[in-house]
């Protein structure tokens, strides 16, 4: 048994889950910022299976969600800017969850990471993710917010 | 044991946002479904250690699908728009 | 045939199909197991010409003849698309009106936008060592340049985007793989034999032909998208159709 699997499953099961529970239903604007957290939970379930199945080179699938997580959702944003904008003031419902958990989720995994990975180029990828993963979902969320 | 868990887990997140495309009858909600539907199949892979085709799907799925459709729900809709 | 005897027909193929699927199902290892006859040669194979990467050396190397085929169907595929999305005669070009983003979002689109091309870079020159190569890289390269398009507007990735440029290195990119493949007959061996000296094992400069073959996939994946997006983006905001004119 492999705590860092356990904390993959459990992320598997109680971040994506409701995720997907809350992108199939009700308004697109609530849809959207359903898939934007699911981007960020996939890229630090990613960074868990790595470490969880000791295969650094799968972090390479967290580096490339980070990046392309984000810019899928500006493309729902700007392609589907009339139904966000029908929006209530503030944005959906959604979107204002993002960043507290964006601030919390994303330190507690990372640093753990850091941690067992020890100083090195390996860390410094880590970082980079976390950096990344954080302006990521700042902007998203602005955008979401201000349709 | 952790690794039977996330198998079985992935699969019925699968399953479960499959489902949920083919119920979604708006082609630009569905879009969304679809992409999540993406990351889901992308995450499959991994635990099943086929981190390549995860990478693809990823690559394809999170921001090229999505763009597709949506520039033909967009056209499609402006001309039905003029029509009707 | 009436609808009955249609139906009938369906089930009884299905029911064919379902029972040798089955056949077939019970012929194969156990899940999640540890030993797989193919496997294990294509692992020593992938060892014995130097690939870290095994997938890369399967999709490159043992088989590149049918990933020759996969990008060819790629660049068919694209072209095909091409040709039907193109601007007819009774369709006009309206330039779209420049969009209006937030500062925020246009700094991150065009901060955003080296970084991702770096890691797509980093993707396709990695392939022989890590998961990855030309396909995902290409894929992450080309969404790169969009970026433009969802930070700032249309207009500001048409100026970086020379489509008769990316037309060209589509086509050279299928070119080069099938000219790699040349390589192997000219040194005296198969079509796409891995024929170049195979390097150290886990460093850049390994698995032969295999970083070659990935740069040419490379090239074609990320022109192709990119031009690909590029009828979709033409079709959805510039042209408009003329058949209000002829009313």
């Amino acid at each position: 048994m492999n705590g860092w699997l356990v904390a993959a499953a459990v992320l598997t099961a109680g971040g994506l889950g409701p995720c997907l529970w809350a992108g199939s239903r009700g308004t697109a604007g609530r849809r959207v910022a359903a898939q934007n957290m699911a981007t960020l939970l996939l890229c630090l379930d990613f960074l868990l299976l790595a470490q969880g199945y000791g295969r650094p080179s799968y972090v390479d699938l967290a580096l490339v969600t980070c990046v392309l997580g984000p810019a899928g959702t500006l493309v729902f944003v700007r392609l589907l800017a009339e139904e966000l904008h029908d929006e209530p003031e503030g944005g959906p419902p959604g979107a204002r969850l993002l960043t507290p958990v964006t601030l919390v989720a994303t330190p507690a995994t990372v640093l753990p990471l850091c941690v067992a990975t020890g100083p090195g180029r390996a860390m410094a990828k880590l970082l980079v993710i976390g950096v990344l993963l954080g302006l990521g979902a700042t902007v998203t969320t602005r955008a979401l917010r201000h349709g | 044991m952790a690794d039977t868990a996330l198998v079985t887990l992935t699969l019925l997140f699968v399953a479960a946002a499959a489902g949920a495309a083919v119920l979604t009858r708006d082609p630009a909600r569905q879009a969304v479904v679809l992409s999540l539907l993406g990351l889901g199949l992308a995450l499959l892979f991994t635990v099943l250690q086929a981190p390549d085709v995860g990478l693809s799907q990823l690559g394809v799925g999170a921001a090229v699908t999505p763009l597709m459709i949506l520039l033909t729900v967009r056209k499609v809709r402006r001309r039905r728009k003029r029509d009707g | 045939m009436t609808g009955r005897v249609r139906r009938w027909a369906l089930a009884a193929g299905l029911a064919g199909t379902a029972a040798l699927m089955v056949a077939a199902g019970t012929g194969l290892p156990r899940f999640g197991g540890d030993q797989h006859p193919y496997g294990a040669r294509a692992v020593a194979a992938s060892l014995r010409q130097q690939t870290a990467n095994t997938i890369s050396s399967v999709n490159f190397d043992q088989r590149a003849l049918d990933t020759l085929g996969e990008e060819s169907i790629l660049f068919g595929s694209v072209l095909g698309t091409v040709v039907l999305l193109r601007q007819t005669r009774d369709e006009h070009r309206v330039r779209p009106r420049p969009e209006r983003v937030p500062a925020a979002l246009r700094r991150y689109g065009a901060g955003l936008l080296p970084v991702t091309l770096l890691i797509g870079l980093y993707i396709v020159a990695h392939g022989q060592l890590s998961p990855g190569g030309g396909f995902q890289g290409g894929v992450v390269i080309a969404t790169a340049l969009h970026l433009l398009y969802v930070g700032a507007d249309y207009r500001a990735l048409e100026r970086i985007r020379p489509l008769g440029l990316f037309e060209l290195v589509d086509g050279s990119g299928e070119a080069a793989y099938v000219l790699l493949g040349g390589a192997g007959l000219l040194a005296g061996s198969a079509y796409l034999a891995n024929v170049l000296p195979h390097g150290t094992f886990n460093t850049m400069a390994s698995g032969g032909t295999v970083p070659l073959l990935n740069a040419a996939v490379g090239l074609e994946v990320a022109s192709a998208v990119v031009v690909l997006l590029a009828h979709f983006l033409d079709q959805a905001i510039e042209i408009t159709d003329n058949r209000k004119a002829h009313r």
